[in-house]
This record gives C-alpha cells, structure tokens and sequence, in this order.
C-alpha cells in the first residue's frame, strides 16, 4: 500500500472493493480517465511528430552543404516562423528540430492545457456529477487538486512521448529532455488560463471560448514578436514566447522556466480565490439569472442552435479576423521580394508554396485558415453532440421534432457559419494588405477565403459520420484526423515520401490561391465525399439509440 | 377535446439488451386511452428503458411498440404529436429562462405539426399561465439558476399545457417538494377528467396508490404483476398484525403463513389463504391485539421484492 493509500481524515477514506483508497486519489484517477482517450491521441502526436522531424532532415538535407544552403535562406524566412517560430542553427539537425518540432508542438500544447482544465474543471461541474461528490464528505478544495494532478499526469506523459520521439529521431538525450520540457512549459499556464476561465465564465462552454479567445492573442503575440523587427520584446508577455526564450539546443536558459513557473501560480491563486466566493456551476462573470424573455430564434431547433451559438460564432469571426488583418498589414514586411527561386523547391518540401510576395505569404496563411475552419466545423459537430451527451436532445425529440431535420439543421448551421468565416477571413486579409499598402485584390483574397471551403466540407462529413456513429468519442476522432492531415502535409514532403502517400491528406489537394489557381476537380470531389459522409451520417443516426451519459 | 376510445400504447414482446444487461424482457402492456396506468419498480428495474422504447428514443432489441396504433420507432414524429413527456431528469438549456423554455419547447410543438388538425396538442396558453401560478414557477430565471425540483417543474408545465392525449411521465415528482407534488396530483386528476392517458413511472407508491387505475410492477426487466388496485390486493395476501402481552410465542410453521417480527412484542402475519389455521395456532398464547387489514400497495411491492422471506426487520 502507498502512503496516500493509508492517508486518514474525515474526508479522505472511502471503502471500495475492500480496500480504503483516499477519495483524491479515486478524484484523480476518475479525471485522469475521462481525458484518456484525447491524452492518448496527444501522446501519438507528440511522439510521431517528433520522431519524425530529425529523420526527415537527415534524409532530405543529408550532406552539410545542403544544410548550410537550407539554413541561409531559411533563417531569414519570416513567413514560416508563423508557425514554426524563430529559427536557431538551421544547420543542424538539433537547431532544426528545435525550429520545427518546438513550435508548432508548444501550439498544440497549449490547447491540451486550456481544454485539459475546462473539461476535468467547469464541464465536470456544469455536469451536475460534481454536486454529488461534494454532497459527500469531501471538499472544493480535494476536487480541484485532483483535477489539476490529472492534467499533471498529461503533462508528464505528453512530455515523455516527445522526448522519447525525439530520442528515437537521434537526438541527444538530454536536449531532447530540455526541448520537451520546453514545449511541454506551455500547457501549465495555458491550463491556468483554463481553470481561470472556467471561474469567470457562465459555463464550461463559455469558459472553452474565452481561454480560446485568450490563447489566440497569446499566439497572435509569439507569431508578431517573431516576424516583424522590434516586436521582438513581445515574446517576454506570452508563453509560447517563453516556449523560445527557453532556447533549446541553442544556448539553453532554463532560468526563463521562472517565467511559466510564476505565471501558473498565479493563474492559479486567482483562480482559487475567485473558487472560494462563487457557487457551483456558476461563474463570477455570470450574467443575470433573471432576464426578461426574449422570444427570438426560439421557433425551431436550428434557430435555438445560432441563437446558443451566437457567441461562438461571434468569437471565432472576431480572432480569425483580427489575425488575418495584423498579418495583412505585415505581409508585405515579411515576404522578402529578393528570395532566390531556387528556394522554391526547399519551401515545396515544407510544404508551403511560395511565401516570394505578399500575396504568396497571404496564400500561405490561408492554409491555416482553411485548417481552423475546418477545426471550426468540428467544433460545431461538437456542440450538437454535447446537446445529446448533455440530455436535452432527448427533450427535443420526444416532441414532435424529426432527428434527420435536427442534425441537418445543425450542419447546415455549420456550412453557413464556415462560409461567413472563410469570406471574413478573406475580407479582413484584404483590409490589412490595403492598410499595409501591398497591393491584392479583393477578389483573389475572398477567392482564398472560399478556397478554404471544400476541404472543409469535407471534414464536416468525416466530423458528423464520427458523431453518428462513434457518439462518445467522434470529436476525438474529427480533431484527430484533422490535426494528422495537417501535420502530414507539413512534414510529408520533406520526408520525400511517395507521391500518392502525400496525397493522403486532402490539405494535399487545396491550391495555395490565389498565387496558384483554384482545382476545381479537386474541390468537386471533397465536397461530392463529404456530402456522401454527411447523408451516411444522417441514415445512421436516424437507426441508433440516443446516447446518453 | 374529442373523446376517442382505443388503445394509447401497446408493446409486443418490447425488449432491450445494452450490451449483457437484459434491460427489459419481452414486454406486453396494453393500456387503453383515458387510463392512469401506474408502472412501479424499484431503480434499475427498467422503467426509464420502457419509456426510452415508447417514445423511439432508443431502438427495441425485439417486439415493437406502438403509441395509439403508430410505431413508436418507425414514425416517430408522427407519434410524438400526441405524446408529452416529462424525464426523470431535467435536461433544459441552462442560458434560456423559464419563460423562455416555456416559449420554445410550445413553438416546437405547434411548427412541426404541420397543418393544424386536431392530432397536433397546441399550447393552451391559459391553462399554461394557470400551471405557472399553480407550481409557483418564475418564469424570468434562467434555468442555470433554476433548482433542480424547479426545473422539474418547468418540464411539467411543458408537457402538461399541450394537454396532449398521452402524458409519459419518468419519476416526474423527484426533486418536488410535498406541496408541488400535491399539485402534480391535482393536475394528474384533472388530466384524467378530461380524458388524457397516462403513463406514470414511479417508485412512490402512495402516489401510485392516489392516482391510478392500473398498476404494473416491474421487476429485473420483467413485467411481474399487472392489474387494478383491487386486483392486486386480491392476489395477496391478507395481513394480520398481533401484538402480545407476553413472552413471543415459539409457533410452528404453518401451511401458507409468513410471519415477520414488526416490533418487541408484535409479529405480522401474512396469510395466502383463510385465517382458521392461525386462529388455532394463536389460541392458549397471551394475545393483547389482532389487527387485520387491506395490503397496502407497498406491502404489495414489497412482498414482491422480498427475497429473503426470513428477514426480520430491528
Ligand atoms: N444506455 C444504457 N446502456 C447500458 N445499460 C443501460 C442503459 N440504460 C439503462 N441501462 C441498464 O438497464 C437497466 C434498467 O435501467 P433503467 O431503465 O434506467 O431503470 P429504472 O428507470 O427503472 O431505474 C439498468 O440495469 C441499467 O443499468
Ligand atoms: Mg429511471
């Protein structure tokens, strides 16, 4: 028996199956588990990716002078660092792996930590399950220790999974300990941030956005400090600046692991004292709890779905819009003019097209645009999801409502909500260029915004098949495919992997519009598969039972 | 109201399987309109999976049910235009108010009803102001502020302003204080005089004692007794209590009596058939009292669910 085990007290002890285990223990476990499968999901990610970056560097780049080439012009490339972040010692395949392992997985680690922390916290709570723990003799204060070890356990098994992909690639040993801890810095303060949420918000849905929104400037932040001259100070006041600043395998400074270390008790405290003063399952920022009605968008299910959904839609609109303003304004500061063509082929095997003019750099940030549409849908799949987990679609269709009509409903929701996105995003891409005097047309940015669309089509099929059939775990399984299909085109090619392997992931066939032109068959098919995807899903979830927790 | 004679629900061999769990085992109810039809059982019994089956929002292993001649999973849509429901657990939307709910759940009913034709209950918005009044229910909280038993009411107020011809109701007074529920009774009655069904899930027995006319007692799945309040009485046994002066008498056990210790100097009796032999077996011992009485429903059930026959209640 372990010493927690043994552990008395009034609250801690409770009899199961014969052996007295202490109840924040049980907490713990009992939130471990329900983030199992997501953890799980991570883990893969993070070890694959890591793995294969160094490997993928070897092969592409194997003899020194290739490698000095692809450093010299890439370390001044600031359009790539949007994602990846600043370059250190390009050259080797340390600095390199550093460069691309390091950054992109620091943005993944920040959403497991924000949504780590809402779900084991508010979404427990909004859950009602949490009231009946508490009814029992154990306290607030058990609860929320136990949630944040589960995200502990997170932390410490997404940070083996990466250091032992990076091991695996042939990285050294201790490096590889230094870079994961550095990636993995990111998710304590986002879950800070999570749990911070979830006190102000009204509900766990709520709390998701408002971290989401959050980390969205975080990484706003990082991506403006790395790219533009001067802003540089910029990464001091965001975490995934300090995710850099931490510099592995480039003159480490793990003193800067202060900087999270701080930031998450703070968060923390704060979080704990707003906790003491606010009644469960409601949040300091409440609004009221007495309103007068109001009788719009009450006549039929859909128009409740815009009318709950509004403030996720408004949010989602307002980040992806600011974004691409900012990096209109600066795509033409960031795109060098001077970049050799040779560069091409290197940026190809980056799988990101040219980034040679502004326009070049705003086709290469559509294809995030296109990605977090995509994650949007998913997300919206999602929310009609937790309607049934959450009870109340059971309410909706003992009434005279058909189930084929409600989820349709809610996809076609869905598709309208992606387009106003795709075509903000174009709009608002092309009133930062304008501000920033590069020269774009309007129409060739909205014609990137609705390029966005097809692909995304189609993982509003793959999102709603899993939803229908895999209830419980669909949306692990949508956001799952769509972050493999993003990373396996931004590291498939430079793994010179056979072409038809590459265009496994339909982000293979969206052309960077508008410096390439559109593929029309292309976008045929993935919308005539997604549609496909969608009917399938509708038959199936018109011949299941309702799923319930 | 138009008063139409038929069947409101009616199962065949309905049964549901979750994987090893027999939730419910081959089913066959037949409940005429008009009726208030008690279905009794303890947790786990497979009350709610009946009721899941009735309004299609589960798929029947084997059998089928069929809500006033339409197929409870086939035509779903069509079926529900003259069913209300009450869950045994409030599932609302916590951003909407009271109020609010009110408002969407009536809108949902009158728009996709189609032409208005008298198949379709609408809201009686008069009698919906009255059962706001009645269950004292404000309408102006949102439900996220809203109890539990308060949210329960905004859940009857819904089903029971469409007046529809058949209320399926799950454990509907769970969470409700004494006085609510005294209120919920009435309501059930009034429904009754005016010639809806119900269907009443519940494991309170003196509620089930009140309203209904039939009763079904489920048990493990499996519909093990049915019939009216007297019919019930009828197939059990008689009880007589007997309280001593002296020392509990050593009796030997006797053809179709259970006894059961009740208290210090009392002991219940349970007789399947005439009390002769017990009267015999009683004299020369020092007998204070003998009550005899009706079987409560709750001995009933009880008796039902007793499995161990020599226990003996402190
Ligand atoms: N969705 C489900 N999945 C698996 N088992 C279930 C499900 N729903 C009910 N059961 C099981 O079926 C049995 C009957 O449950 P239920 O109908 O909810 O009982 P009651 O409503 O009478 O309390 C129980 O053993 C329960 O565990
Ligand atoms: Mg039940």
């Amino acid at each position: 028996m372990s010493p927690l085990d043994t552990a008395t007290g009034p609250e801690l002890t409770r009899r199961q199956g014969g052996i007295t285990t202490s109840a924040w223990v049980l907490l713990t476990r009992r939130a471990f588990l329900d983030a199992r499968i997501r953890t799980i999901v991570f883990v893969y990610v993070f070890a694959l990716y890591a793995y294969i970056q160094p490997r993928g560097y070897r092969s592409a780049y194997p003899t020194a002078s290739q490698r000095q080439a692809f450093a010299d012009s890439f370390e001044t490339n600031r359009g790539l660092r949007l994602l990846f972040g600043l370059p250190h010692h390009l050259a080797s395949v340390s600095g390199y792996t550093a460069w691309r392992v390091g950054g992109v997985l620091a943005i993944a680690a920040a959403g497991y930590g924000l949504v780590a922390a809402v779900r084991a916290t508010r979404a427990e709570e909004d859950s009602g399950r949490l009231e009946t723990v508490l009814a029992g003799p154990v306290s607030k204060r058990t609860v929320g220790t136990a949630a944040l070890a589960a995200i502990g356990i997170g932390i410490a098994l997404l940070w083996v999974a990466e250091f032992a992909g990076l091991v695996l690639g042939g990285l050294p040993a201790g490096g590889a300990a230094y870079l994961a801890l550095a990636t993995v810095s990111v998710i304590p303060v986002c879950a800070g941030i999570g749990v911070l949420a979830a006190q102000l918000a009204p509900d766990h849905r709520t709390a998701s956005l408002l971290g989401g929104v959050l980390i969205a400037v975080l990484f706003l932040l990082r991506v403006l400090a790395d790219s533009l001259n001067g802003l540089g100070w910029l990464r001091w006041v965001t975490p995934l600046g300090w995710a850099e600043q931490l510099r592995p395998f480039a003159g480490a400074q793990p003193v800067v692991l202060l900087a999270p270390a701080l930031a998450t008790l703070l968060l923390l405290a704060l979080a704990a004292r707003l906790a003491a003063t606010r009644d469960i399952g409601t949040g300091v920022l409440s609004s009221h709890d007495t309103a007068d009605a109001r009788t719009r968008l009450l006549h039929s299910t859909t128009a409740q779905a815009v009318r709950e959904q509004q403030g996720v839609l408004i949010a989602w609109a307002m980040s992806v819009g600011v974004f691409l303003f900012i990096l209109g304004t600066v795509a033409k500061s960031i795109s060098p003019a001077d970049i050799s063509k040779s560069l091409d082929k290197d940026l190809a095997k980056l799988g990101s097209g040219a980034i040679t003019s502004p326009t070049g750099y705003l086709a290469f940030i559509f294809i995030f645009v296109a990605v977090a549409v995509c994650a949007f849908v998913c997300g919206q799949v999602g929310a009609a999801g937790q309607e049934e987990a959450e009870g109340r679609l059971e309410t909706l269709l003992a009434l005279p409502v058909g189930r084929r009509r409600w989820l349709a409903g809610r996809l076609g929701l869905a598709a309208v909500a992606a387009t106003a996105l795709a075509l903000t995003a174009g709009l608002l891409a092309w009133a930062g260029a304008s501000t920033g005097s590069a020269h774009v047309s309007l129409p060739h940015l909205l014609e990137a915004g609705a390029n966005t669309l097809p692909v995304t089509i189609l993982f509003l099929g793959i999102a709603t098949l899993a939803y229908a059939t895999v209830p419980r775990i669909g949306q692990v399984i949508s956001y799952g495919l769509l972050a493999v299909a993003f990373l396996w085109q931004i590291v498939g090619s430079l793994l010179a992997a056979p072409q038809w392997l590459l265009d496994v992931t339909p982000f293979a066939h969206v052309a960077a519009v508008p410096t390439e032109p559109f593929r029309a068959v292309a976008a045929i098919v993935m919308v005539v598969i997604g549609a496909a995807l969608m009917l399938a899903a509708l038959v199936w979830f018109d011949e299941r039972d309702l799923a319930h927790d | 109201m138009v008063w139409r004679m038929g069947t409101a629900i009616r199962t065949h061999g309905l049964s549901k399987r979750y994987g090893a769990t027999l939730a419910l085992d081959s089913l066959d109810l037949e409940i005429e309109q008009g009726e208030v039809y008690g279905y009794l059982g303890p947790n786990g019994s497979g009350k709610t999976t009946t009721i899941r089956l009735l309004l299609g929002l589960h798929r029947p292993s084997a059998g089928r049910a069929e809500l006033f001649g339409v197929d409870a999973w086939r035509d779903r849509v069509a079926a529900h235009r003259r069913v209300a429901y009450v869950s045994a657990e409030p599932f609302l939307w916590p951003s909407l108010t009271a109020g609010e709910t009110l408002d969407f759940l009536g809108k949902l009913r009158a728009s996709t009803s189609g032409v208005p034709s008298i198949q379709s209950p609408r809201v009686d918005l008069a009698y919906r102001d009255r059962l706001i009044e009645q269950f004292e229910l404000d309408e102006r909280k949102k439900v996220r502020a809203l109890s539990k038993g308060n949210r329960q009411k905004v859940q009857l107020v819904a089903a029971l302003a469409t007046r529809a011809e058949l209320l399926v109701l799950d454990e509907p007074t769970s969470g409700l204080d004494p006085l609510m529920e005294m209120v919920f009774r009435e309501c059930v009655q009034e429904a009754k005089a005016r010639g809806q069904t119900v269907f009443l899930s519940s494991h309170i027995l003196s509620e089930v004692e009140a309203l209904c006319d039939r009763v079904g007692i489920l048990r493990d799945g499996r519909l093990v007794e049915q019939g009216t309040l007297a019919e019930l009485r009828h197939l059990s046994a008689q009880t007589v209590d007997v309280t001593f002066s002296g020392p509990l008498p050593e009796l030997a056990p006797l053809q179709g009596v259970h006894a059961t210790r009740t208290g210090p100097q009392t002991l219940r009796f349970e007789l399947a058939g005439s009390a002769g032999p017990l009267i015999d077996a009683l004299a020369g011992h020092q007998v204070a009292t003998i009550r005899s009485r009706e079987t409560s429903l709750e001995e009933i059930f009880l008796h039902q669910y007793d499995t161990s026959p020599e226990h003996v209640p402190s």
